[in-house]
């Protein structure tokens, strides 16, 4: 007769060989090493926790103190590769084969062992698809993972940045893998149960809290007047004319000059209360000014942001809290509402093609997706109406049926035509391509596919490429927003300006921005510390951002 | 950029007096520093004197390389300027750059017309080493020479690129200094410190320790400046009239007081490792609270507890 529990028995082997190390399911830091090479086999699929925020710092560096006589072949499952750790499991053997999300302190290093042979990919995926898959083809057999404090039965609290935990604990626990949890430190009482103790095998005090990383920390002081005309272009010729109120916000200085211009240009627009209300964001700083002049409602959070905890503590309205006061955040059901429930996604890449598509690899360096490709992507699954939605899809396709037309997402591409040390946004060939070719790649890492992008903002315009009828036309549109970058300088003028008429290119001038008045006076807060005032102290920069 | 209103031609004072200095340019902070309409510039963009030796590097160069000379004046009082552009190249000084600034310094001295410098300078330009390091030198015996004859050489630092290396030196030789927070004033910048010493000796990424061993408001506790202002093109006016008052005393007792506040110094604070150790040690009760007081209740504490060095300058 078939055996139907060799996952439950399997687990169950682990437990007993832990529990050596264990008091009830606490292991003591300096046994970690010995009880990771006890629970773990050789070719485990091992999710180890770890983003784009929050690391599991301290059961990397011990897996990376593995014997890899005993503990090799490892199938890595994580969102992360972020720390030096993540990559050196890879050069002593302990881990094989890696599937992930994002790379992007390690983009040099990961695409160097690609090439080396050192790493066997999977997929880069982006949050969503990899959470997807812990569900059915990638399950982890044992998952490390990081909270900030744990009772003695194991429940655990992972307090602002819960990002991917219950996700991770979910697909693993259920899945019958082992759940395995650093914690910052033992307590009576947990603030909030985030994670319950029956999902929880074992946890390891590390007596100090996990590492996370400010990403979403602009500071207003380095935000440029190009980038403050691009902003003013955004604002008053999409967010304005669609009226867009669900949204998501990049990463880059552009979107954080739109959230610094909200209540200073946005409000001379009279769009308060009409635009902007409500985010699938993480906690940027930069938002707190809007969100004090009262433009903002609601906020889902992926993950938190280091010094904005005690802000968004005095914000329950605006902000996810739990019982305790504090953040509750959770990427797979904000990347979930990023898809679904918001109308735009608007962020800076560093390479665009003809087509439109955009990129973030250059010189040899695989820096991953996170969760921009779900964001700025169609969902194709939604049903529900809303006005820019509607809007969108009739620009798209103006002689369909209404009532058969499907709507479409705003998915906005916004930048310099000039980049960082003036490498032009703009280019033929993506440097993706030659990646995917080197490492024999089935598909180049494309971050926004160009059927998905709908605005190309530059300092030159806006190209509405919904309302291109063809291939030429939609190469004419971003050459015409691409400035002096050599793809720029070789557009088709007549063509140029008769989508110009039609509105497919809308100069600055043709909205009634001047550029000379894209100005730092225009930002609500020029530095970190007017942050701060604005928080009413209640934002605590961290000690890199401080200027003071 | 230089706002609309700092073109505004003839208003009395700076048309918006709350403008952050920091973020101005060099041109936008002379415009709201002088009275308005009275600047006329020496050796201007137009003239073209550029540095002979970016091209040779690639680098872009700038029609006055770096740094705007001229005469103004002040509350009526007529003075000779000269303000650093932050924005290009760090505002490190190179050939021209530096015979712009000792021009400046050796007509002070003839003229006996008091000199305002607004430094934002990283130091020496790398790519004009020897010429750069020259001009430095120039720049002090120019700087001891007018004070020498009377005139006062009055400080600003406030600007984004700080004040470090040959700046800094040539700062040190100046008849009064005026700071913000913001402002940095230090021989080694932070990356330099770390390059050299280290990471556990200096973290140059650790901002707030770079602004709590270099910034403004250390610096005004252990003397190293003599007053302190806020980040406003008004208030950096209102210091440098202040710092105009003052005595133009550059004698033997001068100096002698100035080695003995050094020696003091050192032997008071030299094993300190941290701003805030020093600033327990002048008095200050609650020290880490230093960095995030307001204007109003740091110069409280620090005109109590605080270094002078009066008598020094």
């Amino acid at each position: 007769m078939r055996d139907w529990n060799t996952k439950g028995r399997d687990r169950q082997a682990r437990l007993d060989a832990g529990r050596h190390f264990a008091a009830g399911k606490i292991v003591a830091a300096h046994d970690l090493v010995a009880f990771l090479e006890a629970v773990l086999r050789p070719g485990d699929r091992v999710c180890l926790e770890g983003d784009n925020q929050k690391q599991a710092d301290l059961l990397a560096k011990a897996l990376a103190k593995a014997d890899p006589a005993k503990i090799h072949d490892l199938h890595m499952v994580q969102s992360g590769v972020v720390l030096p750790e993540h990559l050196d499991i890879f050069e002593t053997g302990i881990a094989r084969r890696l599937d992930f999300s994002y790379s992007g302190p390690q983009s040099a290093r990961i695409a160097r062992m690609m090439f080396g042979g050192q790493i066997e990919l999977g997929a880069v995926h982006t949050y969503l698809e990899l959470f997807a898959r812990y569900f059915i083809d990638l399950t982890p057999q044992v998952a490390l993972i990081a909270a900030v404090s744990a009772d003695k039965d194991g429940n655990l609290y992972t307090g602002p940045n819960t990002e991917d935990t219950p996700t991770v604990v979910e697909a693993t626990s259920f899945g019958k893998g082992l759940v395995i949890a650093q914690v910052g430190e033992i307590v009576d009482r947990v603030p909030r149960v985030d994670i319950p103790a029956d999902q929880v095998h074992f946890v390891v005090n590390a007596q100090r809290p996990f590492y996370v990383e400010p990403l979403f920390t602009r500071d207003p002081a380095a935000i440029t007047e190009t980038q403050i005309l691009t902003a003013m272009l955004a604002i008053k010729g999409l967010y304005a004319p669609y009226g867009v109120r669900r949204l998501n916000h990049g990463i880059g200085f552009n979107t954080a000059a739109i959230e610094l211009l909200l209540p200073t240009f946005g409000e001379r627009l009279g769009l308060k209360g009409k635009v902007c209300t409500h985010w699938a964001l993480n906690p940027h700083p930069t938002l707190i000014p809007a969100i004090e002049s009262g433009w903002v409602e609601q906020i889902h959070c992926f993950g938190s942001e280091v010094g904005m905890e005690d802000y968004m503590r005095a914000r329950p309205d605006i902000f996810f809290t739990g019982p305790d006061g504090s953040l509750r955040s959770n990427r797979a059901f904000c990347q979930t509402a990023g898809l679904y429930a918001c109308d735009m996604f608007i962020g800076s890449t560093l390479q665009i093609d003809l087509a439109g598509n955009s990129s973030t690899v250059t010189g040899g360096r695989v820096a991953g997706f996170g969760g921009a490709p779900n964001m700025g992507s169609d969902a194709r699954g939604r049903r529900h109406p809303s006005a820019p939605w509607l809007r969108a899809g009739e620009e798209a396709d103006p002689d369909g049926t209404p009532a058969l037309r499907r709507g479409r997402k705003l998915v906005v591409q916004i930048g310099e035509t000039f980049g960082d040390g003036n490498a032009p946004m703009f280019v033929e060939r993506l440097g993706a391509l030659e990646l995917a070719d080197k490492l024999h790649l089935d598909l180049a890492p494309v971050m926004v596919y160009g059927d998905d992008v709908t605005h190309i903002v530059t300092e030159e315009g806006i190209a509405n490429l919904l309302l291109c009828r063809d291939k030429d036309e939609r190469e004419q549109a971003i050459r015409g927003v691409a400035g002096y970058t050599e793809v720029g300088r070789a557009r088709d003028r007549k063509m140029v300006e008769r989508l110009r008429e039609r509105k497919v290119i809308q100069r600055p001038e043709d909205l009634g921005i001047d550029p000379l008045d894209a100005d730092r006076g225009l930002l609500v807060a020029h530095s970190i510390k007017d942050l701060m005032i604005a928080s009413g102290g209640l934002y605590r920069p961290p000690s890199r951002f401080r200027n003071w | 950029m230089t706002s609309p209103t700092a073109a505004a031609p003839h208003a009395p004072l700076p048309a918006d007096p709350h403008r952050s200095w920091y973020e101005e340019s060099a041109r936008g902070r002379l415009s709201h520093l002088l009275d308005a309409g009275s600047f006329s510039e020496f050796l201007g963009p137009q003239r073209r004197e550029l540095s002979p030796h970016l091209a040779l590097f690639n680098l872009p160069r700038q029609f006055d390389d770096g740094i705007v000379v001229g005469a103004g004046a002040l509350a009526g009082k007529p003075v000779l300027v000269a303000a650093q552009e932050g924005r290009f190249m760090g505002g490190a000084i190179g050939e021209v750059h530096g015979a712009k600034l000792t021009g400046l310094l050796h007509a002070a001295r003839q003229m006996k017309r008091d000199v305002v410098i607004l430094f934002d300078t990283g130091g020496v330009r790398l790519q004009e080493a020897n010429a750069g390091e020259l001009a430095i030198s120039e720049i002090i015996r120019a700087t001891v020479q007018a004070r020498a004859a009377g005139v006062r050489v009055v400080g600003l630092l406030g600007g984004r690129a700080g004040c470090y290396g040959g700046g800094s030196l040539i700062a040190g030789c100046c008849s009064a200094l005026v700071i913000s927070e913001q402002g940095r004033l230090s021989v080694s910048g932070p990356e330099v410190i770390e390059t050299n010493k280290g990471v556990e000796e200096f973290d140059s990424k650790d901002r707030a320790l770079v602004w709590r061993t270099m910034g403004g408001k250390h610096r005004y506790l252990i003397g190293g400046v003599d007053l302190f202002v806020a980040d406003t093109v008004a208030a950096f006016r209102a210091g440098a009239l202040a710092a105009l008052d003052r005595p133009p005393t550059l004698d033997q007792a001068v100096l002698a007081a100035e080695q003995a506040r050094l020696e003091r110094r050192l032997a008071r604070f030299g094993d300190t490792a941290d701003g805030t150790e020093v600033w327990a040690r002048l008095g200050v009760n609650q020290p880490t609270d230093v960095p995030d007081m307001d204007l109003d209740d740091f110069l409280t504490i620090a005109n109590r507890q605080r270094e002078g060095a009066d008598a020094a300058r």
